[in-house]
């Protein structure tokens, strides 16, 4: 029997358990496929998939999915429901699962990620749709790391970029953003560099009524940079979180701050515009 | 005579002055771009009025165009429109704090304190309560845009109108119209729905602290002058030429930055086209503009490899 390959789109949970799933596969008897950087076919295939309310990171995971569709044997979807209390996820991330079961016609590799249920329990159960024993399972897991961030220390100025990893690492939604603020005289940080568990505490102490953990994380980072001279915050339009955090925060901190919403990735001119500015008064002050 | 070239290239209109070495204003011009910001700039320059005896030892350019427009003229300076608004603005008023801008399709705040720009925001993904929505909005009830503030001032009921968004501030108009508002009550809403928008939309958050300046297209728009001020509850400065903040920010900047370089006064003859293509060199189908001055490529922009 050949081996079965499966499929690991480039985009929203990738960005936060890639680490993981590459090691805990490279422990079974599975090749891994990923798809291609995001570029603007990738982006086109999500939009014929997408619906009107879909952020722009979910119309690029849909398009992850239609590049990857023909070339896997299995694709990798988790559904991520929550991390504990109080360390809620955005409901993409839950529906992702049925989002793709329901558009694509293609087999699924599904676990569960819940407070409510034992992560190990639900891999043993995928494991059961792809013909891998418990056993094996079990070997695999305890031998797979969970790799931790943490910063690089710095002494120069920071600029701190807050922003989900799938937005800010993403080739052609943020890429091209860092790209521009490369040319500027300042060490960039991102907000996902630092130990989550320390972002997460600081998080709370900026906003304790929060209640999602990834943008918890990313403000708790604000808390954390030093010599901080400015601070980026970036999303993908409309994502709803970032729309109420980030608007929340803004009006909490007294550094210069740039709030951008991407949606077309084409028009990058009105972003360079604000970017030339903020660094305008980054530099003044 | 020394003199300084500054061109503020919008998406609406297109604006240029020449100031001498007194930071004064010699000649100034205001045009529509009407969608090809090299055509404008070419009859902006024709209107400007460059006489024989002016020595253009600088030449600045600024707002959306420009980029290309910097390249054509081979400006000493391309700046944003932020910071070049703030700088022509301070220069006249050393100690505005508050700059409220509305143009053709942006809108934005800039916060100044000690005369140093300390916060900004623009309008983020619509236009709405922007000039080119008032434009629209008196094409439909058949009124001259000029006209609009004078209209507005007669009302003393405004009609009240959502201020949300623009969609909605339409179709808000529509029933109004029919349930048979007066074309002054109607007018003098949008003005303020105009007002409304831009504080619920750009301020939001932010300080108006006094002085305040109120510049861009609309603030010749006499209705949402006097909507800003009342609701404000403040006192709101217009400047005559507060639609040229943007073009003498740069052309002072083009002064600081100054080389010994003297432009020539045939700018026009220079033959500058750019061309529209798409590269296949890979699936990020990349839309570049190819730019020729005198039938030489100088530039090629958009790509996002790096490649041109």
């Amino acid at each position: 029997m050949s081996r079965i390959t499966i499929g690991i789109p480039k985009a929203l949970p990738y960005y936060y358990l890639n680490d993981f799933w590459e090691s805990f596969f490279s422990n079974l008897d599975v090749d891994l496929v990923y798809s291609c950087d995001t570029n603007n076919e990738i982006i086109e295939r999500g939009e014929r998939y997408a619906n009107d309310e879909m952020c722009l990171s979910l119309k690029v995971y849909l398009g992850h999915i239609d590049y990857l569709k023909d070339k896997c044997d299995y694709l990798l979807i988790p559904r991520i429901e929550d991390y504990g209390n109080r360390n809620q996820m955005c409901t993409n991330f839950l529906a992702l699962y049925d989002l793709v079961n329901n558009l694509f016609d293609v087999h699924i590799l599904n676990y569960n990620i819940s407070s409510k249920e034992d992560e190990l329990k639900s891999l043993i159960k995928m494991g059961e749709e792809i013909d891998i024993s418990e056993e094996d399972i079990k070997k695999a897991y305890k031998k797979s790391i969970k790799l931790k961030t943490d910063s690089k220390k710095s002494d120069q100025d920071n600029l701190l970029i807050v922003a989900h990893p799938y937005v800010v690492y993403d080739e052609s939604i943020g890429k091209p953003i860092i790209n521009m603020l490369n040319k500027y005289p300042y060490n960039i940080i991102y907000s996902d560099c630092f130990d989550a568990e320390k972002c997460n505490i600081n998080g709370s102490i900026l906003s304790p009524n929060l209640y999602w953990k990834y943008p918890k994380e990313n403000i708790g980072s604000i808390l954390m940079t030093p010599n901080l001279k400015g601070i980026i915050f970036l999303s993908s339009f409309p994502c709803a979180l970032d729309s109420l955090v980030n608007e929340y925060i803004i009006r909490k901190i007294d550094k210069p701050y740039l709030n951008i919403i991407i949606d077309n990735i084409d028009s990058l001119t009105g972003i360079e515009t604000r970017i030339e500015s903020f660094m305008d008064i980054v530099t003044q002050n | 005579m020394n003199c300084y070239l500054g061109i503020d290239i919008g998406s609406i209109s297109t604006k240029g002055v020449i100031v001498n070495d007194q930071d004064e204003i010699i000649s100034s011009c205001y045009i529509s771009t009407e969608g090809s910001p090299i055509e404008a700039t070419k009859r902006l320059l024709n209107k400007l009025e460059i006489k024989d005896d002016y020595i253009i030892k600088g030449i600045g350019t600024t707002g959306s165009a420009r980029k290309i427009i910097g390249l054509m003229l081979d400006a000493n300076v391309v700046k944003n429109e932020i910071t070049a608004h703030a700088i022509g603005t301070i220069h006249l008023y050393p100690n505005i704090k508050t700059i409220l801008e509305i143009g053709g399709q942006d809108s934005k705040i800039i916060i100044i304190r000690n005369g140093i720009v300390t916060d900004y925001a623009m309008n983020t993904l619509c236009a709405a309560g922007t000039g080119s929505f008032l434009s629209s909005q008196a094409k439909r009830l058949d009124i001259n845009v000029e006209d609009f503030g004078n209209i507005a001032l007669k009302s003393k009921t405004p009609a009240k109108i959502a201020a949300r968004c623009t969609v909605f501030a339409e179709s808000d108009l529509v029933h109004k119209a029919q349930i048979g508002y007066s074309k002054e009550d109607i007018v003098a809403g949008l003005c303020k729905s105009v007002v409304l928008n831009y504080l619920n939309n750009v301020c939001k958050g932010k300080k108006l602290e006094e002085p305040i300046i109120f510049q861009g297209g609309v603030s010749k728009n006499k209705g949402v002058h006097k909507y800003f001020e009342e609701i404000l509850g403040k006192e709101v400065i217009v400047h005559p030429n507060g639609h040229l903040m943007g073009a003498y920010g740069i052309a002072l900047l083009a002064k600081k930055n100054k080389s010994n370089k003297e432009y020539s006064h045939k700018l026009l003859d220079i033959k500058f086209i750019t061309l529209g293509t798409e590269c296949h060199g890979c699936s990020n189908n990349c839309e570049l503009i190819k730019i020729y001055k005198d039938n030489e490529l100088v530039d090629t922009w958009g790509s996002k490899c790096g490649k041109f």
